[in-house]
């Protein structure tokens, strides 16, 4: 069965980009531009992986985290931290709220689909 | 007491007085062996001893005893103490011997000292400041977010083998969006940095007065005072005078008092700016000026008619009245032909950069085509404080048939609150403003017609 995977991100060509090497590694890939549209999306059914922004408009996504983790549908969600703020501050912030990985930008193409496909793999094992 | 000092001291002057324990004890009715003991800071001495000892040396007690050696020995104990320090063996007892025998070297070490505390300072707080920057932050970011892109379109390009043409020629669309976007951001970047390298100190006497006026709000209460009373002064030069003789020894204070003058020229262009304000407020008393502006609304022309006085001289009168309630505040600024602003008084919200190019679209530029007429626009800045600008260009140097017209222009700014007091917001409620600049290189307005330089901030919020 195909994975599905949430894209959390509003960049316009990163979306682009993204949606091109997922779709090619074989997931279906969904979109949400905001904090609160990941929020939503959960209860509609939680993805195989969510690859979470943190600048996203609306709500930042350590807050689309925590509220993700304190729901009982978000909070065995792998998660992908994809972000440019890699300071130590904001890592440590991710470990404490169970972020699986945590991938600062500009991220390896290989090494970002390696981990989605490790997560994914994970959930369905 | 720091008694180490003391004794140090005595030792010093004896011998260059050329003097032994025996001879300098026996003046002072004491053992040479207590002397050595004084000297070698092994006892402490105050009072009639001291001065006694001081006496003998042709010295004051506070010579031997001073507040500023006490001070640098606390220094130098302070330098030995440093933990930094701590392997290099310092002789911290010894402090008080090189006081006072080499005084000159103690002082360096300790203006050293301080020195270094002042530049850490300095270090944390621009360190502090990097780090909270917003601009820098936000910058960086876009500028990994841009990067992101580009590597990551450039390795499906690199590595993807089965890459269709289509697809291929979106990718290098989005790498050449991408890279120039990276450029523009990297050079604003750039130019931030440029413009933080820049000491917040004035460098030139010109930036000194400017900032001076600007911290003084263009109002002197205490030039104004000295001029009280004095009758009006009918023309320029007698208006120079009068300033001159009134209010010089006003100007020299404030000048003196100012912490910014610290060079000849830059006192010397302080004092002639203001003499010239001065003696505008000679010709324009301000006590019957105010009445009189009021009286008009704040036409400039009306009050120009009315008084007698020169439009330029009305203007700068206005940005002097001193603040009241529903009195309103008046920027200005004068320009020539070329551009080139030959006056400048800022307020909130209106604060044009001296040395830059001016928006053109500005009634300022606009009232040279038509001199002699004031003109009124209603303006919105970037930064979206709206203005009323009141614009009027009047003819400068020699007047005749054959004479060459010249024309400064002379603009007030004011809020469109402020517009409402005076006789030019009549009818403003029912304008729109219209989207002016401030200079090319700091507007983000990117489909501006009159564009002549590429704006250099701007693109980063754009981005």
């Amino acid at each position: 069965m195909t994975s599905r995977v949430l894209l959390a991100e509003d960049e316009p060509h990163i979306i682009e980009l993204l949606c091109f090497l997922l779709g090619r590694a074989g997931f279906a890939v969904d979109i949400e531009e905001t904090g609160p549209g990941v929020l939503s999306r959960m209860a509609e059914g939680p993805p195989d992986v969510l690859i979470l922004d943190v600048m996203l408009p609306g709500m930042n996504g350590f807050e689309v985290m925590r509220r993700l983790r304190s729901d009982p549908v978000g909070a065995e969600v792998p998660v992908v931290m994809l972000t440019a703020k890699g300071q130590r501050e904001d890592r440590e912030a991710a470990e404490k709220l169970n972020v699986d990985v945590f991938i600062t930008k500009p991220f390896s193409n290989v090494e970002l689909i390696e981990t989605v496909q490790r997560l994914a793999h994970g959930r369905a094992a | 007491m720091s008694t180490s000092i003391v004794g140090a001291r005595i030792r010093e002057r004896r011998r260059s007085l050329g003097l032994t324990q025996a001879d300098l004890a026996r003046r002072v009715g004491i053992s040479a062996s207590y002397l050595n003991l004084i000297e070698r800071n092994r006892r402490g001495i105050a009072g009639k001893r001291l001065a006694d000892i001081a006496r003998a040396l042709e010295l004051k007690v506070s010579e031997l005893d001073g507040a500023a050696e006490r001070r640098l020995h606390e220094q130098l104990a302070e330098v030995a103490a440093d933990p930094r320090l701590a392997s290099l063996g310092i002789e911290a007892e010894a402090a008080g011997e090189l006081i006072g025998r080499f005084p000159g070297w103690g002082r360096a070490i300790a203006a050293l000292a301080r020195s270094e505390q002042e530049q850490a300072a300095l270090v944390r707080i621009f360190s502090d400041r990097l780090n909270h920057d917003p601009f820098l932050g936000e910058t960086v970011h876009r500028m990994l977010t841009r990067i992101a892109a580009i590597r990551s379109t450039a390795e499906i390009l690199d590595q993807v083998p089965d890459i269709d043409a289509a697809q291929a020629a979106r990718f290098h669309a989005i790498l050449s969006e991408e890279s120039r976007t990276l450029s523009e951001v990297a050079e604003a970047l750039a130019g931030y940095f440029d413009k933080a390298a820049t000491p917040d100190r004035e460098v030139t006497p010109g930036d000194a007065v400017q900032t001076f006026f600007e911290e003084a709000e263009h109002r002197f209460p205490a030039i104004e005072a000295a001029l009280a009373g004095a009758p009006p002064a009918a023309t320029g030069q007698a208006a120079r005078a009068t300033a001159e003789l009134r209010s010089g020894p006003v100007i020299d204070r404030l000048i003196e008092e100012a912490p910014g003058f610290g060079t000849a020229s830059a006192r010397s262009r302080a004092r002639r700016a203001l003499l010239a304000w001065a003696a505008d407020a000679a010709q324009a008393p301000l006590g019957a000026f105010t009445a009189e502006a009021a009286a008009h609304a704040y036409d400039i022309e009306r009050i120009a008619a009315a008084t007698g006085l020169c439009i330029g001289l009305v203007c700068r009168r206005l940005t002097a009245l001193e603040p009241a309630p529903g009195r309103p505040r008046f920027g200005y600024i004068a320009a020539n032909a070329a551009g080139a602003i030959l006056d400048l008084r800022a307020i909130r919200g209106f604060q044009p950069v001296r040395q830059a190019t001016l928006c053109p679209l500005w009634a300022l530029s606009r009232a040279q085509a038509a001199p002699e007429r004031a003109l009124r626009q209603l303006v919105a800045l970037p930064s979206g404080h709206r203005f009323v600008f009141v614009a009027r260009a009047r003819a400068v140097g020699a007047a005749g048939f054959a004479a060459p017209r010249d024309y400064v222009t002379d603009m007030l700014a004011l809020t469109e609150d402020d517009a409402a007091r005076t006789v030019y917001g009549a009818g403003l409620e029912a304008r729109a403003a219209e989207e002016v600049g401030t200079t090319c290189r700091l507007c983000p307005r990117k489909r501006c017609d009159h564009r002549v330089e590429d704006p250099l901030g701007a693109e980063i919020a754009a981005a």
